[in-house]
């Protein structure tokens, strides 16, 4: 029992901190741990386990963590998988967010901010091409009806300054009745 | 106490409404953080996303504990941490093998299909309104171009890199 909760807590520690680039580029490193060094499970139950985890709304390593972590050692499993993959950056960022606030003042840590706004900016901008991407797939012409999605969810944001919660929800609505 | 449940509960709608993982709820915590509960400025907000951005791990929890933290200390990024992972966690716990046989349901398919164009616009929307306090003169456009071209062309060029080359870039252009 013991032995699990320590393969796991280094599994996701692994997989969780070698992964830049959010939930998604972690998938891999989770594949790596779980099928092929700790033989958890099979590859066919890890893709169950990634189908589950998609399906759902939130953060994609936690969803894989909980489920992973239950079916290797239940409860305490899935409270070790979780804490390996979210304590240790967070640790960190509240470390480096204290110094951001304790420098806020100083004219060089303005400076690096200016600089780093724009490739924020850049980043958020490739998120959301590759996000629309995927989203306006037009094979056929009821997929037409995502452009109308998008131009409806676009005219909430700006003229009713909708939640974007609310536009969610209809959207999923509009996506049964419609799809 | 009552913050503490704010905290929770504007965590917990981020996360839990956003479709498609992390990134998606960057917009949705914005929501939350900047407009609805003044926590932060839109310029915080960016900050911090900057920092979550250059180290590993899911950006969702990264952002529920640096903010949680800076509203209410350790309780608050605990708060708002358990409001982001905890229902999913208990409904993959609890509901895995059914969901596994309506994963490839044409119904939640279609709801997915019908998210997905809002999802983008969010994320746009997002990007319009950090771009509006970023862009502010010539060199920062230019900052903002060339990152978009390599990020573009030259996807295997890591992004904590750009943050990093950025900020001594910021540091030597900016510096008064």
């Amino acid at each position: 029992m013991l032995t699990d909760l320590w393969n796991l807590f280094i599994a996701f520690l692994r997989a969780s901190n070698l992964g830049f680039g959010g939930g998604p580029a972690i998938i891999p490193l989770i594949q790596a741990e779980a099928v092929e060094r700790y033989q958890w499970m099979t590859n066919t139950e890890f893709t169950d386990a990634i189908a589950v985890a998609n399906a759902l709304p939130g953060p994609i390593a936690t969803k894989i963590a909980s489920y992973i972590g239950y079916k290797v050692a239940s409860w305490p499993g899935v409270i070790v998988a979780i804490a390996a993959t979210i304590l240790p950056t967070i640790i960190i960022l509240i470390i480096l967010g204290n110094l951001l606030v304790k420098y806020s003042k100083s004219e060089g840590l303005k400076a690096m901010l200016t600089g780093v706004r724009p490739i924020i900016t850049a980043l958020l901008v490739v998120v959301a091409y590759e996000m629309a991407v995927e989203a306006f797939q037009i094979n056929e012409f009821i997929d037409f009806f995502t452009v109308v999605i998008a131009i409806g969810a676009a005219a909430g944001l700006y003229f009713w300054k909708a939640h974007p919660v609310l536009l969610i929800v209809l959207s999923m609505v509009a996506g049964y009745l419609i799809f | 106490m009552k913050t503490l449940w704010d905290l929770f509960i504007a965590f917990f709608r981020a996360s839990n409404f956003s479709f498609g993982g992390g990134p998606a709820a960057i917009p949705l915590v914005q929501a939350e953080v900047v407009n609805k509960y003044k926590w932060l400025t839109n310029e915080e907000f960016s900050d911090i996303l900057a920092i979550s951005n250059s180290l590993p791990a899911p950006i969702a929890t990264k952002l529920a504990g640096v903010i949680g933290y800076r509203v209410k200390g350790l309780l608050g990024a605990t708060v708002a941490v358990i409001g982001v992972f905890l229902p999913t966690t208990l409904i993959v716990v609890f509901l895995g093998g059914i969901i596994i046989n309506y994963a490839d349901s044409p119904a939640l398919q279609a709801m997915l299909k019908g998210v997905r164009p809002v999802v983008a616009v969010l994320l746009a929307q997002t990007a319009i309104s950090m771009g509006i306090k970023a862009l502010k003169d010539k060199p920062a456009w230019c900052l903002a171009i060339i990152a978009l071209i390599i990020m573009l062309f030259f996807p295997s060029v890591h992004p904590a890199f750009l943050v990093v080359i950025s900020m001594l870039l910021g540091y030597f252009l900016f510096k008064k």
